[in-house]
């Protein structure tokens, strides 16, 4: 427990199991879903599970269930809950939970483990798991007392969800689950209030003005940091263009006057140019990821940087920064909003060139090699049809890139992806949890061949639960990012990326119970999207793309982000 | 590469020595020296730290250990205070 914290004892109560605790202070705390999956050293909890209000999804792979409850968070601003048995259901939660710390997404993760009094002897389904996640948490805690359960739940949630938010793992076992106490303390941390540090901003606000071609970097932590309308206000007030990162797409819409797109890796030119040519980054809650930078030492060479984030660790970890500050976004852009008011930037030349260039440089869809099916026209097309609801819930690959660069997203919620990490296997998961908390939005989940089938045990849980989402399944039959760098850089050596042998995934999506249709032909590709888009349940289209596209632009390896590289 | 001296509290929950070493060498920093000091309620630890190589910056590190619950630096910084719940840091300006 934190020292700041305190312990509030409540009015006595008749006993409880530590497991009873545990999920009266989940209802307490107001949490509705939980993913998870039962085993030995967690049946007291899912016995005190019975009865009660929370609703469990049983998912059919602990590491979908930590994908979902990160993907829930995502959507919906709250924490996001799975658990788990102790062994190897709490090491299948690994990856979700290092997704989540990577992406500083606010989960809580509660393992169940073998008694204290047989910790350290290699029990049955012993792992010290509390050892095991230590780098990829951002905190963790055992309970070694019935009686603490209230607490470290609520600090838990208290510590995933403020400040940078991130994953918090619960180990409780199994005496601490059934072990009775008649104590119920609560938990109370008080809130803190980051003072705005006004000469910081006033120096950012003079930078600002005295800048020629400053830009605005976003990332992903505006929209952690509910500081997506703050941003855009500060983005139309001043006219000053903007790029995003991955994990930031949808915070400034796709079609917004000066949004040059994602930079980095296969950011669009426009974006990257514009980095290169700018005399003055202001980044809000971003941390100069290496995909986003590219070569570092030649990332924004004539740019000074202002640099706005809750972390203070982030700055200048990296980048040299000119002007820090630290603390909550929103109030900070308000008040370097507030700063600029009534004085307009002579930034006219800086805009026309980049507006100019955005137009230039638009991807252009028309004149499509072949006759298959175009994927970056296709996630185009059914981002539009989808309108202002449309939420991608990607996985990770080719596709992944292209809906980044081609989907229309309106709103910071509706691009969901795997962008610190990278995990394969993330989409129908991330499509399940953003799903059931927001029940309205026509969540389509974006999946290549490989990563699908990492998953695709969670066909059943859209099944059971009769879970609406749309899967656009793209399938070239490789691991089609790979291959791609095996062609440009590996000599054309293709090294076990074929996945001809993929089973008929209509017919698997069917075993399932879950309606399924190809899409092979171009001409089919509009109606494919209307009928996906309309079906009442969960969905799959199948699609068959060309094995051979590419995702472009490219900035190769060690190369700055001017160093584009076309297709054909 | 120089070393330095870091000096911490660390409370006495599971994991929080383990959490503080962790952090240390997977940030890119050599533990040269440790010494662990009953303090009651909690441990002192002074670390003996160094760079792997030249990029790695004592006061990033710092403020890494600074996110950790449960661990608090005394070199200057007020206790059981964390990144989330700070006060402003002073802004920085590059040369």
């Amino acid at each position: 427990m934190t020292a700041s914290a305190a312990r509030i004892p409540e009015p006595a109560a008749a006993p409880k199991s530590g497991a009873r605790l545990l999920v009266s202070t989940l209802e307490r705390l107001g949490v509705e879903v939980v993913f998870g999956y039962p085993g030995g050293a967690i049946m007291p909890v899912y016995d005190a599970l019975a009865g009660s209000k929370l609703r469990h999804i049983l998912v059919r792979h602990e590491q979908a269930a930590a994908f979902a409850a990160d993907a829930y968070a995502r959507r919906s601003g709250k924490v996001g809950v799975c658990m788990a048995t102790s062994g190897p259901g709490a090491t299948n939660l690994i990856t979700g939970i290092a997704n989540a710390m990577m992406d500083s997404i606010p989960i809580v993760c509660i393992t169940g483990n073998v008694a204290q009094g047989v910790m350290g002897t290699d029990a049955f389904q012993e792992i010290d798991i509390l050892g095991v996640t230590l780098p990829i948490v951002k905190h963790s805690i055992l309970v070694r007392d019935p009686a603490d359960v209230p607490a470290a739940v609520e600090e838990a949630f208290h510590i995933a969800a403020s400040g940078r938010p991130g994953p918090v793992l619960i180990d409780l076992p199994k005496d601490v689950q059934v072990g009775q106490t008649s104590e119920d303390f609560g938990f109370h941390i008080p809130n803190a209030v980051t003072p705005i540090d006004h000469d910081a901003i006033a120096r950012a606000a003079e930078m600002i003005r005295a800048a020629e071609r400053p830009l605005i970097y976003v990332g992903g932590g505006v929209k952690i940091g509910r500081a997506t309308e703050q941003l855009r206000t500060f983005a139309d007030q001043t006219g000053i263009p903007s790029i995003s990162t991955l994990n930031a797409l949808g915070t400034i819409p796709t079609d917004a006057p000066g949004f040059q797109g994602m930079l980095g890796m296969h950011g669009t030119r426009a974006a990257n140019e514009a980095v290169q040519e700018a005399d003055l980054l202001i980044v809000f809650g971003a941390r100069f990821d290496d995909r986003a930078t590219g070569k570092l030492a030649e990332f924004a060479p004539h740019a000074r940087v202002v640099h706005f984030d809750i972390d203070a660790s982030e700055i200048g970890k990296l980048r040299e920064t000119h002007v820090a500050v630290t603390g909550e976004i929103a109030p900070g852009i308000e008040a370097l909003s507030a700063h600029l008011s009534g004085t307009p930037l002579a930034i006219d030349p800086w805009m026309i060139r980049c507006d100019t260039r955005v137009r230039r440089t638009a991807f252009r869809y028309e004149d499509a090699p072949g006759e298959g099916v175009y994927a970056p026209a296709l996630l185009k097309a059914i981002s539009e049809a989808a309108g202002d609801d449309f939420v991608a819930a990607c996985d990770v690959g080719q596709h992944q890139m292209w809906a980044a660069q081609h989907c229309r997203f309106a709103k910071p919620e509706a691009h969901i992806t795997s962008g610190g990490l990278g995990a394969m296997g993330f989409g129908l998961p991330a499509g399940i949890g953003a799903k059931l908390s927001d029940p309205d939005a026509t969540v389509v989940v974006v999946a290549g061949d490989g990563g699908f089938m990492m998953n695709v045990q969670e066909l059943a849980t859209l099944r059971r639960y009769g879970v609406a989402v749309k899967v656009l399944l793209l399938d070239n039959s490789s691991l089609g990012l790979v291959r791609q760098w095996q062609e440009l850089f590996f000599d054309g050596n293709y090294s076990e990326i074929d996945l001809s042998d993929n089973p008929d995934f209509v017919k698997v999506a069917e075993a399932f119970g879950v309606e399924a249709f190809r899409i092979s032909r171009r001409e089919e590709v509009q109606a494919g999207i209307a009928r996906l888009l309309a079906a009442d349940g969960p969905c799959l289209a199948h699609v068959i793309i060309d094995p051979r596209e590419n995702v472009w632009p490219l900035v190769p390896p060690g190369k700055n982000n001017a160093e584009m590289m076309e297709g054909a | 590469m120089s070393t330095e001296t870091l000096h911490l509290n660390i409370d006495r929950a599971d994991g929080s020595l383990q959490r503080l070493i962790g952090l240390v060498e997977r940030r890119g920093f050599h533990i040269d020296g440790m010494t662990l000091s009953d303090e009651g309620h909690g441990r002192h630890v002074e670390l003996a730290v160094r760079g792997r190589d030249a990029a790695r910056c004592t006061r990033t590190l710092g403020r890494q250990i600074d996110k950790l619950f449960g661990v608090t630096r005394i070199d200057g910084r007020p206790s059981g205070q964390h990144a989330g719940q700070a006060a402003a840091f002073h802004p920085e300006v590059a040369a």
